[in-house]
């Protein structure tokens, strides 16, 4: 009977229950999983403690980075200002976890971007560079020239089907994305999953060729951050991307290792061109979404918050 | 002892010119060695009718000239430099005889000094055709930098993979920007004639052409250091053969005037009878010294070099009025006195940061030939930057500070809308609007779509909008001179108030409310005329900002 393999039996339902019940139940008795991480670690204080504390809650940075891992930053530096403007990550922050990233064994910590302002003037700018100078095997690149990058297909992607991307993001072990929480005047918010665009090569055609919104939840499937910190200390309420614009301090580090979910959250802590918006309006994270990249509606998931 | 000061001239020259970039201090003149050739200073002054305080230092070289003699053909001159030490690599094996021509081929180099004297005269700078520093400075930017970038970064991709595999991240992740000039092959080919010149005479270039040298051989007779040889002279002319410039004459004199002081002859001399005494004697002024050039020969020059500079300025190419379609770099001088003062080194464009400053050929008439333009498509100025202005050797481009070059406006942003991805297509586009420093680009809802719209006084035509714009081939929105702003000595702050431009960042371009006038807004729809998203009211029913879906309830 074919069906006898698609479909579980009474039997099979509760062994598999039960199996699970009682691994749950072991599981919880042990001190080292005595409280299942949260969905989100919402933390505020000042940039680098908040972005300590909120790895902290979500187990440790060695829940992501093992010993020997290549880890590959992700902030927001690709504008020559300071982070007054709101435009690029605070530098703190980007020193907090990359030194989090060799404190749990990183080989190698690699802060990128694609800049979109000339890259030596963003490096100086944007403060990263200077922050992270005193920090081994830390290296902060703009990776501006073609060679750097490597050609990956998007298999899910629904308008999106293939992407050049930095070699070292395809090359490492580890992805972890360090997005400023501001405003663009094309997709709404720019935030993690927006980010992502600065790691591949060809963004024009996300504007001339696609629709934004539905190629960024398509990149969004084929390049997966294992971690995302978003940085809404400061938020970039209006004439974002780049600014200068509206600037509101949130005073929140929102971490987690859901793209969407991060972002979603992101979404409820400022108001976006003086109006209060949810995740689910802002059409790339619905339709990350949907591709079943995360969930969207923030009231379903496990909160912790804290301050530092 | 000579070839040593001469490399190190040569690498000094070369550091300086490498250093000349958007880091370059305020104290460190890295045009130093323009700036010491009295020949571009005094065309300068000359043809732009204006005081360069820069060639002040033209004039240290004259007084040195005039007190020790012509020193700095055989010791300094980086051209001079390269020059010899290519000599003795290319030619070693070719037999050079004295030219027959010599005599009448020493007076060429200064019909060329007269002719383009007598040019600046007439108000047109031509000097910078075979002036030595501003052609070697020229040739080291647009035919010899671009490719040693090129070869530095073939070499890097060569060890990349040695540097990834040994984990050596700063090479591994290190590769410079390739800069790419026009008329490289043209510069190259012209210095490469200089170079080829020197098979049939040693030092061709500085004997019979170099305009520098005749103006300096002017003043040498009257240095201190002169040749003399002792009345033991057997006379066997080796000092002759053996003198690069031709200075050594077979009867044991001199020619004063071209006596570079080089003393090859000394140690050629078998009879050591030849010395360079420092003597307190001055020589009567015009003693061997005076060209050797009829009175016709003269007139004819200043006739041909009044007639070259009258016709580059008024042949048809040439723009003036500014009608025509060049951005200038910031800071520029009104284009008249800007032609007519650029020097066309190519300094400028060697340090310019985003490589936009290209050399003109024709674009800008005869008189425009390799003075530097924005090619705006390929790199937009950035703002932050304002080293052009400050490495320009005789100030065609103002030295402005960060604040005066911001206002310094170079043009105005024109949108094609056939061509905009937003306007023709109706695609999601802003990088116009996300790339321009100063929110001159306001976006307007017309047709249901938000538009891009240029707010022509606050673009100060940096250009970062046509750079980046996505459109394939020419962009939809390009730089035009509309509104540009050249002042000669004026504040471009003041200036740029007293028109009501306002170059500052503005706090929040979505919220900024275009001016009508000054802007072509068609009629909107209806429901368009409401104030910002930010001064709604709450609970007022509203299209919510590109990107953002209306609420679930809104349907």
């Amino acid at each position: 009977m074919p069906h006898e393999h698609s479909r579980p039996t009474r039997r099979d339902f509760l062994k598999t229950a039960s199996t699970g019940l009682a691994a749950g139940l072991v599981g919880r008795s042990l001190p080292l999983h005595a409280a299942p991480h949260p969905d989100l670690a919402v933390v505020s204080g000042d940039p680098a403690a908040a972005a300590r504390r909120a790895v902290e809650a979500l187990g440790g940075m060695s829940r992501f980075v093992q010993t020997g891992d290549r880890v590959v930053l992700k902030p927001n530096m690709s504008f020559a200002s300071g982070p007054e403007r709101a435009s690029n990550t605070h530098p703190a922050v980007v020193y907090a976890v990359a030194e989090m990233c060799l404190a749990a064994g990183a080989k190698q910590v690699m802060i990128v971007d694609n800049p979109l302002q000339t890259a030596e003037l963003c490096l100086r700018r944007a403060g990263v560079a200077d922050a992270c100078k005193g920090l081994k095997n830390t290296y902060v690149q703009m990776f501006t020239d073609r060679k750097f990058y490597r050609e990956i297909k998007v298999p899910q992607g629904k308008v999106l089907d293939r992407v050049e991307v930095i070699k070292e993001v395809l090359d490492s072990q580890v992805l972890i994305c360090l997005p400023q929480a501001k405003s663009h005047s094309n997709t709404g918010i720019s935030m993690g999953i927006k980010g992502l665009m600065g790691l591949i090569w060809d963004r024009g055609s996300f504007h001339g060729r696609y629709n934004i919104n539905e190629a960024l939840a398509d990149l969004a499937t084929a390049i997966r951050p294992r971690l995302t910190i978003l940085d809404a200390t400061r938020a970039l309420t209006t004439g974002g991307p780049g600014g200068p614009g509206e600037v509101v301090t949130p005073n929140l580090i929102i971490a987690g290792t859901d793209p969407v979910a991060v972002d979603s959250f992101g979404v409820g802590v400022a108001p976006w061109y003086g109006q209060k918006f949810q995740g689910r309006q802002v059409e790339h994270l619905l339709a990350a979404s949907q591709h079943g990249l995360g969930k969207i509606d923030v009231e379903s998931l496990s909160v912790l918050r804290a301050t530092a | 002892m000579r070839a040593a000061i001469q490399a190190l001239s040569l690498l000094l020259f070369t550091l300086l010119f490498g250093l000349a970039d958007y880091r370059l201090p305020d104290w460190l003149p890295a045009d130093i060695y323009l700036r010491l050739d009295p020949l571009l200073g005094l065309s300068a002054i000359v043809a732009g009718r204006t005081w360069v305080p820069r060639a002040i230092w033209g004039l240290a070289l004259l007084v040195a000239t005039a007190l020790v003699g012509r020193f700095f053909c055989s010791y300094v001159c980086p051209l001079g430099a390269i020059l010899d030490f290519l000599d003795p690599l290319l030619f070693r094996r070719v037999k050079r005889r004295a030219l027959d021509a010599d005599g009448a081929l020493r007076n060429v180099k200064y019909v060329v000094l007269i002719v383009f004297i007598a040019a600046a005269l007439a108000g047109s700078s031509l000097v910078y055709l075979l002036d030595p520093i501003s052609l070697l400075t020229r040739t080291y930017t647009l035919a010899l930098f671009p490719p040693f970038v090129g070869l530095l970064n073939l070499l890097l991709d060569a060890v990349r993979p040695v540097a990834d595999a040994m984990r050596w991240m700063n090479i591994a992740t290190l590769s410079y920007t390739q800069p790419v000039f026009y008329m490289s092959l043209l510069t190259l080919l012209i210095f490469a004639g200089i170079i080829a010149l020197g098979r049939l005479a040693p030092r061709f270039w500085c004997r019979y052409l170099c305009p520098l040298g005749a103006l300096l051989s002017l003043f040498s007779p009257l240095g201190r250091l002169r040749r003399t040889v002792g009345p033991e002279c057997p006379a066997c002319g080796a000092c002759q053969k053996a003198c690069p410039m031709g200075a050594a004459m077979d009867d044991g004199g001199t020619r004063l005037a071209e006596c570079t002081q080089c003393r090859t002859c000394v140690a050629a001399c078998p009879t050591d009878v030849i010395a360079f005494p420092a003597s307190s004697k001055m020589l009567p002024v015009g003693l061997s010294s005076r060209p050797d050039l009829s009175r016709r020969t003269f007139l004819y020059s200043v006739a041909g070099g009044v007639g070259l500079g009258f016709g580059v300025q008024h042949s048809p190419f040439t723009p003036l009025q500014n009608k025509q379609q060049l951005i200038r770099p910031p800071g520029a001088l009104p284009e008249g006195d800007f032609l007519a003062t650029c020097i066309r080194c190519g300094e400028c464009m060697k340090s310019c940061l985003t490589n936009t400053l290209q050399p003109t050929l024709w674009e800008g008439g005869l008189a425009g030939l390799w003075t530097p333009r924005l090619d705006l498509r390929f790199a937009a100025c950035e703002q932050e930057c304002n080293v052009c202005g400050k490495v320009c050797p005789t100030q065609a481009i103002r030295s402005l500070d960060l604040e005066e070059k911001t206002h310094a406006k170079l043009g105005t942003a024109v949108l094609k809308k056939e061509m905009c991805l937003v306007w023709a297509q109706d695609k999601l586009c802003l990088i116009c609007d996300e790339v321009c420093p100063y929110d001159a680009i306001v976006f307007r809802t017309i047709d249901g779509y938000r538009r891009p719209f240029v707010v022509a006084s606050r673009c100060n035509g940096c250009g970062y909008c046509e750079q980046r714009c996505p459109v394939e081939g020419e962009s939809a929105i390009v730089v035009a001179p509309i509104g540009q702003i050249r002042l000669r000595t004026e504040s471009y702050v003041a200036e740029a108030k007293k028109l009501q431009l306002d170059f500052k960042p503005n706090p929040g371009d979505d919220r900024f409310i275009p001016k009508s006038e000054g802007l072509r807004v068609e009629p909107e729809p209806r429901d368009d005329a409401r104030p910002q998203p930010s001064m709604r009211t709450p609970g007022a029913a509203a299209r919510p900002p590109k990107g953002f879906l209306p609420e679930a309830g809104d349907f």
